[in-house]
């Protein structure tokens, strides 16, 4: 071990780097400081030195100002605390300098603990303080939002007009205009109320065009977040608003239905994330009066980098309950990055059992086609039909996010977040609201900053998705009153007025102020006619 | 909370102004600061040194000054590995649910056989085959707020003791403050200690008994004494008490406490709000809790108390609070084994990089191995 040498501040690297594994590890890891490894920090140790003097100037900060230390504590996000130096440099320059952007902002993640994927849930309840921190903030907050001038009014309307020219000269090639227009933008933004309205999504709108822009079309880096965290955000975003729920609520409802009768069933679930929609339809199935059937359940997701078996944690979560509430169950986890990786074997369905495949937003991810191999989406839809399923709920972003112009698609996301967000004003719920908030921006992001198969968010329309799926061997299947009679109790649940549910041709959607903005459907697979034999033969049904 | 662009800048900005003014007054002030990173840094190795001083800050952002915790932070902080029912490096785990009513989790370290390198869920509770089989309880450290049985940090101790001492290590995740003040830390290690001793799988072919050894850190090391005196009471034998940098306290502020405050990075302030956190609300640091051997504890003679292992660092603050406790056995006439460790700081333990590290860990695999 060597000394600290005072003169150069000069700090020699000492202790092993030992790795845990007998093995030596591959030749871009071996960099990587073994010991703090098996702590759980990645960090190199050739930035060791650079670290320690950050976390220095870090505890000299702290020890000059403790209040602004404890407000970021109650302030903060953090991603990623394994990556060390990126940690500490988030924090470092959150402490020492201004935000400039409100993806900066950072907050405080508060874990659902029911559903939290650990079988290590802590036993520690909520403590009550840091609700009546934030409701103190809101407050105050309230006050100031209540005054709005004309002269904001016309800043918002201005901004608006700014963004689409923007957005036009990205669309152009005009890089140098459109870099300008992000500095005037910026400059607006500071006279616009930005903690509500179009100043708010204007923000993120010009983030992600600042994005494009000055980092080129992004691999999915503004978005970055680690597996947990999107998980972590995608349950706030259904915890602080009903679309997500009126999602689930009106799958299991379908799912249930055509499921009726049938004592083996497998459902397969496109997107796991914290498993929020299963126990609902568990308990419905216990409930049945023929008596629950043998449930399966196959759990889609990504797999965690880290080593967790997070989609393993959730079903046996899912497990519990159900064996709690005397259904037979069995749970499966298939990790994919993307769902075109799926193959049809790996979700080993029985012939015996009736399947219902169930989208939440997963199928526009699909849209994206890459010229060498057949569009995504098409795969995926043909091998959802050799599995030959009861259903297939889908349900979508009512919206038009793809269009091959950048223009129209700027527009229409303009109008279809700020719809978003008004909506999310209602919701009161703090840190929900937050994550929420944040969950939608990195959607945001997406649309307006990616391209190429990093643009994953490309949304549809209900219409289109129709003809899509028509066109690929399935028919829709109509939901019942009952589906449109849950939609709607849900929405009583919400106090906030301005929601309201549409049914059109069988399908339903939620929108808020009457714009839909999701929509919920569901299908089965149009008969071949050839098969139709055989089907006799074997006494299949298809109706 | 969540906030627009322009009220959150204007607010950093207001603060700036203040925070630059203050440490302009405190490098006239002969920067007493700079003066502690130097003394810290000479004693560490680097890596050592970034790990605890993360740990330091992670644990400054936890704790509120009202005396609250921000315990969702802090899960989401703590860097935690599942339990791997896979030998690696000889080692495999499992977690065991030892009680529902309190959500009382261990994870079970169990040294792999030649035979079947590869346990199947049926044989993980297959019984240990050994003439004498230590069984260590550990209970993690975390100054009875922070850290969890399967924190990386102990996951790695945990698995490093069962190679070391041949042993099976049963790491109990007790309740923590500030949620679950005294006796809950306590009672966790009561049940988990009832529970290991009644574990026929666990017994030495020996003598058809579980050998027990109680281990810990820092307020682990706290607790193990508290456990092994419930033992004595209640008659269940303990082999062994090994106490490494145990948490103990008192209201006098002692000598180590004043001179080493700040300085190898804990403070007393820190250590004052987890005690706080930890005592019923209203008891001082005199509570035989935090003093077992002040002015309201309990003198230990004529007790066939077990006998301890004891390790003091050097340079940590409390040391004054450890020696005492030692020289409270030895009054009590109780055998124990006192390690001080001149240049160790806190968290020594945590990572094999120093010699403090290989020669504790020596000294435990003896303790544990010397059966009178």
């Amino acid at each position: 071990m060597e000394l600290y040498d005072s003169a150069t501040s000069a700090w020699s690297s000492s202790g092993s780097s030992s790795s845990s594994s007998s093995k030596p590890p591959p030749q871009h890891q071996q960099d990587i400081d073994g010991l703090l490894a098996e702590a759980g920090y990645k960090i190199r140790s050739s930035d060791l030195r650079q670290v320690a003097q950050r976390l220095e100037r870090l505890e000299i900060a702290m020890v000059n100002s403790p209040a602004d230390f404890s407000q970021l504590a109650s302030d903060a996000i953090y991603y990623n605390p394994s990556d060390l130096a990126s940690w500490v440099d988030s924090l470092l320059s959150e402490f020492t300098q201004p935000a400039t952007c409100p993806s900066e902002f950072i907050m405080d993640p508060v874990t659902n603990q029911t559903v939290v994927n650990n079988v290590w849930t802590t036993d520690e309840p909520h403590t009550p303080q840091v609700h009546q921190n934030i409701s103190y903030e809101q407050q105050s907050l309230n006050h100031q939002l209540t005054v709005v001038t004309a002269m904001e009014e016309n800043s918002g309307i201005r901004l608006v007009h700014m963004l689409m020219t923007c957005a036009e000269c990205v669309q152009r090639g005009d890089l140098s205009l459109a870099s300008s227009l992000i500095d005037d933008m910026q400059m607006l933004l500071t006279r616009v109320n930005t903690v509500c309205g179009i100043g708010k999504v204007a923000g993120h709108f010009i983030d992600a065009l600042s994005h494009r822009i000055f980092q080129g079309i992004g691999v999915g880096s503004i978005n970055g977040g680690s597996v947990y965290e999107n998980e972590i955000l995608y349950h706030h975003f259904y915890e602080a608003c009903p679309y997500l729920k009126f999602a689930h609520f009106t799958a299991n409802q379908a799912i249930l239905e055509a499921l009726e009768g049938h004592d083996c069933v497998h459902v397969v679930d496109f997107n796991l994330m914290h498993g929020l929609q299963w126990p609902a339809l568990i308990q419905a199935l216990a409930l049945r009066p023929s008596g629950p059937p043998l449930l399966r359940l196959t759990g889609i997701g990504q797999p965690s980098p880290d080593g967790r078996d997070s989609l393993r944690e959730i079903g046996l979560r899912l497990a519990e309950l159900a064996r709690s509430v005397n259904v037979r169950f069995t749970f499966r986890g298939v990790a994919a990055s993307r769902l075109e990786d799926i193959k049809p074997w790996m979700l080993q369905v029985n012939p015996e059992e009736a399947v219902a495949v169930n989208s939440i937003m997963q199928l526009h991810r699909l849209l994206g086609s890459d010229s060498t191999r057949n569009c995504p989406i098409e795969t995926v839809l043909s091998w959802i039909r050799s599995l030959n399923p009861k259903i297939m709920t889908v349900v979508e972003q009512e919206a038009n996010h793809n269009q091959p112009g950048y223009l129209d698609r700027f527009t229409e996301a303009l109008y279809y977040y700020s719809t978003l967000f008004d909506s999310l004003e209602a919701c009161t719920v703090q840190p929900e609201k937050a994550l929420a908030e944040i969950y939608i921006q990195r959607e945001i992001a997406n649309v307006v900053s990616c391209e190429g198969s990093a643009r994953v968010e490309r949304h549809e329309p209900l219409a289109k998705w129709r003809t899509r799926l028509s066109g690929a061997g399935f028919r829709a299947l109509h939901l019942g009153s009952n589906a449109f009679k849950q939609a709607s109790m849900l929405l009583t649940l919400f106090s906030a007025e301005g929601y309201s549910v549409e049914e059109n041709e069988g399908c339903l959607s939620l929108g808020w102020h009457s714009r839909p903005l999701i929509a919920a459907s569901a299908w089965q697979v149009m008969p071949d006619p050839a098969a139709e034999f055989l089907a006799w033969d074997n006494h299949q049904s298809f109706s | 909370m969540n906030c627009g662009f322009e009220w959150f800048f204007k607010r950093i900005c207001f603060k700036l102004l203040g925070f630059f003014f203050e440490c302009l007054k405190k490098r006239e002030m002969a920067g007493s600061n700079e003066v502690n990173f130097n003394e810290c840094k000479m004693v560490v190795p680097l890596n050592t040194w970034v790990l605890i001083s993360n740990f330091k800050l992670a644990y400054n952002l936890l704790r509120r000054p009202d005396g609250t915790f921000n315990r969702h932070l802090a899960e989401f902080l703590d860097r935690k590995v599942p339990a791997n029912a896979n030998p690696v490096d000889g080692v495999f785990s499992f977690d065991v649910l030892i009680d529902r009513g309190t959500s009382l989790l261990s994870r079970i370290y169990r040294p792999a056989t030649t035979e079947e390198p590869r346990p199947n869920i049926v044989e993980l509770e297959k019984p240990v085959t050994g003439e004498v089989v230590p069984v260590i309880i550990f209970f993690h450290g975390g100054s009875f707020a922070h850290s969890s049985a399967n924190s990386a940090i102990y996951d790695t101790l945990c698995r490093r003791l069962v190679g070391i001492c041949k042993a099976v290590v049963v790491s109990v995740n007790y309740r923590r403050a500030p949620e679950n003040r005294y006796p809950c830390a306590y009672d966790d290690g009561w049940t988990a200690l009832k529970w290991v001793n009644s574990r026929t799988w666990l017994q030495s072919q020996k003598d058809s008994k579980v050998h027990i050894y109680l281990a810990g850190d820092s307020s682990g090391g706290n607790i193990v004494h508290h456990v092994a005196a419930r033992a004595v009471e209640s008659g269940i034998d303990v082999l062994g008490n090994i106490l490494l940098n145990p948490m103990f306290g008192g209201q006098e502020r002692t000598e180590s406490e004043k001179r080493l405050d700040g300085k190898y990075f804990v403070t007393l302030r820190d250590r004052d709000w987890y005690w706080r956190a930890f005592l019923p609300e209203g008891e001082n640091r005199d509570h035989p809790a935090c003093n077992p051997f002040g002015p309201n504890g309990r003198s230990l003679e004529g007790i066939k108390f077990p006998k301890s292992l004891v390790v003091v660092a050097g340079l940590d603050l409390v040391q004054d609070w450890q020696l005492a406790y030692v020289e409270g056995l030895k009054k009590a006439g109780q055998e124990v084994t006192h390690l001080y460790m001149e240049q160790a700081t806190i968290g020594f333990y945590l990572l094999p990089n120093n010699n403090h590290f290989h020669t504790v860990m020596g000294e435990i695999s003896k303790f544990v191995s010397f059966n009178c």
